[in-house]
């Protein structure tokens, strides 16, 4: 009743009744008064029509009157609220309207929202937070799935665990691989990871050069014979270090890597660094043993052509790209690979010399396939993927298609 | 799903559901389809009752969905309720609800309470454009100019853009109204369109046009025309607005074009230091230039051709008597290959200045700087659009200008005509923007809504005086 009272004042208060009695409205009277007597019915007991006639409005009694201790309590609260709860009470709107948003929101994620210069940037980032979230929750489901199925198999074999013996293997493993980082500290070739591109970066592509970094630094550990990984133009307390406290926790300073606030060029003689970038107009040939290979960490989702580029030309130093247009037939994506990507080439190379193992690690979406005859020129080959690619849009592309494979299956093949 | 045509049972609904083959997002899909279908809202209502009834509870987005439904057929009771149970519901609604109540409610006769729904919203976020369309619409529609323009102003404060919609709606319900205020503030729209850049489509233009021409006493008259390559007016012979750069805004622009697309946040992204002076070291002592040529582009015009010829084509056509030429290109053109010949590259070398860049730097940031320092005369070659340099300015007035320098500096080639021909016309001679005189007015304007193409100006212009 008290809902049905307070609706009542509202629409009272509101301005339509003085503006509709202003212009003899007679409709609008009629609909206001249609309102107060739907209003009134609430308190009448719901089943006392069991008409078979439908009542089209039912669902409007069942929403109201389902309120009524709610609407006290609202009434009663404060309206004032502080900007975090009331950016909190529009998020669990959007939810409700069915828009992609988390369902549970820190207050530093929060804040970060706020701050988003734009709706369509609020946005984005909601979106971000709710696939991270989707893809937490069908994590821990898997994982307690795969918890449940071993402790069925458990109790049905019946065994004692042998935990104990994994545990001392991995340990071992570890002991092997930090002896051999330490080794490569001593006598293995440097490596040098570029740190000087923070103010290129949002806050976002700090978090992933900093989780490729980790990635890196991990296949690194584990090969055969790692490389002594130098981190230079590293400033402490900067927002890369900060992210590198949060992945590694304690383990940072246990690390196995050499970390400075100096540049490469103090450290090492210039003329055996080499720069490599995506946008140099060499290309290199081989790997050198004697060369130290700088990589910038820089992520740049909006590409920035040339950034690493610029800093080569200023220190002069060499510069050289991989061969990727040599070896690969490319069809989309940036030419820029990730760190760990680059990571993993490198090993590869240092190890064996072999472009196309190493070129293994490209992402597969990235190219077609590997080019045969790495030497001839792939001018002719790239053209008629381009063609295929303009095809697969248009009409009648098959018999096209196979015109394009029997003219030049010959000359090349595509593995 | 189709939905069906009458309002049905709950029995009814119960076996569809169970038909469908995702039950549990049945109701959801079958809104929509409502929607798209614009089924009358007894049939949503009997939904809703059905689901009501099951849950004892209609969901937030199902509410919203059947209010979509009530504001395209126009049901105000309807919206009115479902407002009142969101109100009591949830505190405060989100936008695309707030959006719907205020479109449904302006478009009644309950428009004022889209005013203060409006009001609620901006206690919460800043309302969307379609809110301010909706109300601003409303109130021009009621003769309530003056808070029309509140509103407006309101919105442009909150850097809300206004739809052309918005503008065209105050011109058409203000028509033979004698107020002096008002008609300032239409020609304040006016002016809006000319600092803005923007060019109304033919039914806006068409707005204004009677707008203007209802003035009581104002002896307006609009005819539409299209304005001579001369920048005259053939209706009044009025002379259109030069599109020169004033001294200081061409000051400005070189300035910024030095510091923000060469230097940048950094010199040796697109040059080096040593040869950006290099570069300027070379311009200064041979200044001033008449024609500035892209080379490497000009080069490639006709892709059977070797490119030295293309080059050798369009410096032989561009110089004449008293014409300084200044041609860009990188050093690997001086090497002697399949395409750049030395012999050829020599004999053009005593028409023209040359400049050759490194092989890893960007000649087109010479080019600008080049043109901007030889003066206003200075024109240049290239069919690039030079997009990537317009965006690496920071802020609208200067891309602007930027566009505006580049339609009168850049000479466009006719690719049809054979050999090269380039046409020593600048693009424009005059300036294609709104303006008046006081008492002319000149208004470009397009034929559809949407331009296909945004560095096409309109050719289409409306002309109106006033006879005294």
């Amino acid at each position: 009743m008290q809902s049905a009272n307070t609706l009542l004042r509202k629409i009272l208060r509101s301005s339509v009744l003085p503006f509709a009695t202003q212009h003899r409205m007679r409709k609008d009277l009629f609909l206001f008064s249609r309102t107060l007597s739907l209003s009134l019915s609430l308190k009448q007991d719901k089943s006392c029509e069991p008409s078979e006639k439908l009542d089209l409005d039912a669902w409007k009694k069942v929403m109201k009157s389902g309120l009524q201790e709610e609407v006290s309590e609202t009434v009663s609260e404060p309206k004032e609220l502080s900007s975090l709860a009331s950016a909190r009470e529009i998020l669990e709107m959007w939810r409700l309207a069915g828009r992609l948003v988390p369902e549970n929101i820190s207050e530093e994620q929060l804040k970060t929202f706020m701050e988003c210069p734009s709706k369509s940037a609020k946005k984005k980032y909601l979106k971000y937070l709710h696939l991270k979230e989707l893809y937490k929750k069908s994590r821990m489901d898997k994982k307690r799935e795969r918890r449940l199925e071993a402790q069925d198999q458990a109790s049905k074999t019946n065994e004692t665990k042998k935990n104990s013996f994994i545990y001392l293997q991995s340990h071992m493993m570890d002991k092997t691989y930090n002896w051999r980082v330490a080794q490569s500290m001593i006598f293995g070739q440097p490596l040098v990871f570029d740190m000087s591109y923070e103010k290129e970066m949002s806050g976002q592509e700090i978090t992933n050069t900093v989780r490729q970094l980790v990635m890196s630094e991990g296949c690194n550990r584990r090969s055969v014979d790692p490389f002594h990984i130098h981190f230079c133009n590293f400033k402490d307390d900067s927002l890369y270090h900060r992210e590198f406290i949060k992945q590694y926790r304690e383990a940072w300073g246990k690390l196995l890597i050499t970390v400075t606030d100096q540049c490469y060029t103090e450290i090492f003689p210039k003329d055996k660094l080499i720069y490599l970038t995506a946008d140099s107009p060499k290309v290199m040939k081989t790997f050198d043993h004697d060369k130290i290979y700088i990589v910038g960490s820089l992520v740049d989702k909006s590409i920035k052509t040339g950034v690493s580029l610029a800093r080569a030309k200023r220190l002069q130093l060499e510069t050289a790209a991989l061969p990727l247009d040599k070896y690969l037939l490319w069809s989309t994506g940036a030419k820029n690979l990730t760190l760990d990507q680059m990571m993993h080439i490198l090993l590869t190379l240092k190890d064996t010399a072999d472009w196309k193992k190493a070129l293994e690690f490209v992402p597969k979406r990235k190219y077609c396939g590997f080019v045969n005859k790495p030497d001839k020129p792939v001018k002719e080959l790239k053209k008629t993927l381009d063609l295929m690619k303009t095809l697969k849009l248009g009409k009648g592309r098959e018999d096209l298609q196979k015109q394009v494979a029997k003219n030049y299956s010959k000359k090349y093949k595509l593995k | 799903v189709q939905p069906p045509e009458k309002p049905l049972q709950a029995e009814e609904w119960n076996k569809l559901r169970e038909d469908f083959q995702s039950p549990e997002k049945f109701e959801e899909v079958m809104l929509n389809s409502m929607i798209k279908c614009n089924s009358p809202i007894d049939v949503a209502k009997s939904l809703l009752t059905h689901l009501a009834k099951r849950d004892g509870d209609v969901a937030y987005n199902m509410l919203v969905k059947y209010l979509t439904l009530c504001v395209r057929q126009g049901q105000v009771s309807e919206i009115r309720d479902v407002y009142d149970i969101m109100k009591v519901r949830f505190k405060i609604l989100e936008s695309g609800a707030y959006n719907l109540l205020i479109r449904g409610l302006s478009n009644s006769d309950q428009w004022r309470m889209a005013l203060t729904l409006l009001e609620e919203v901006k206690k919460i976020m800043i309302p969307s454009r379609t809110c301010y369309e909706s109300c601003i619409k409303a109130a021009n529609r009621h003769q309530e100019m003056k808070l029309a323009f509140e509103l407006y102003d309101e919105m442009l404060a909150k850097d809300v853009v206004p739809t052309l919609a918005v503008l065209q709606s105050f011109f058409d319900f203000s028509r033979h109204m004698e107020d002096v205020e008002l008609q300032k503030e239409l020609f304040g729209i006016l002016l809006y369109l000319r600092d803005n850049q923007i060019y109304p489509h033919r039914t806006f233009m068409r707005s204004i046009k009677l707008w203007f021409e209802s003035i009581p006493g104002g002896n307006w008259k609009g005819y539409l025309t299209k304005i001579k390559d001369s920048g005259q007016c053939p209706v009044c012979n009025h002379q259109l607005e030069d599109s020169n750069l004033t001294e200081e805004e061409y000051s400005n622009l070189s300035e910024r074009i030095i510091n923000d697309v060469i230097h940048g946040t950094d010199t040796f992204r697109k040059t080096s230091p040593q040869e950006f002076e290099a570069f300027q070291t070379f311009v200064e002592n041979r200044l001033p230039f008449d024609i500035v040529i892209d080379g490497l582009n000009v080069s490639h015009i006709k892709p059977r051709r070797m490119q030295c010829e293309n080059l050798f084509d369009a410096v032989n056509c561009l110089a004449k008597e008293n014409v300084r030429l200044l041609v860009l290109g990188r050093k690997h053109m001086l090497r002697n290959s399949s395409n750049w010949k030395t012999e050829v590259m020599k004999e053009m070398q005593t028409k023209a200045d040359f400049f050759f860049a490194e092989n890893i730097s960007d000649d087109d940031a010479f080019l600008l700087y080049a043109t901007l320092r030889s003066g206003k005369h200075c024109k240049f070659v290239t069919r690039d659009f030079l997009r990537d340099h317009k965006a690496c300015l920071s802020d609208s007035v200067m891309r602007h200008l930027f566009r505006k320098w580049q339609l009168i500096c850049h000479i466009k080639s006719k690719k049809t005509v054979f050999p090269l021909f380039f046409s020593e016309q600048p693009a424009f001679r005059y300036d294609c923007v709104v303006q008046t005189t006081g008492d002319t007015w000149h208004i470009p304007y397009k034929d559809v809504f949407e331009e296909k193409y945004s560095y096409r100006v309109p050719t289409k212009w409306l002309c109106i005086r006033q006879k005294l």
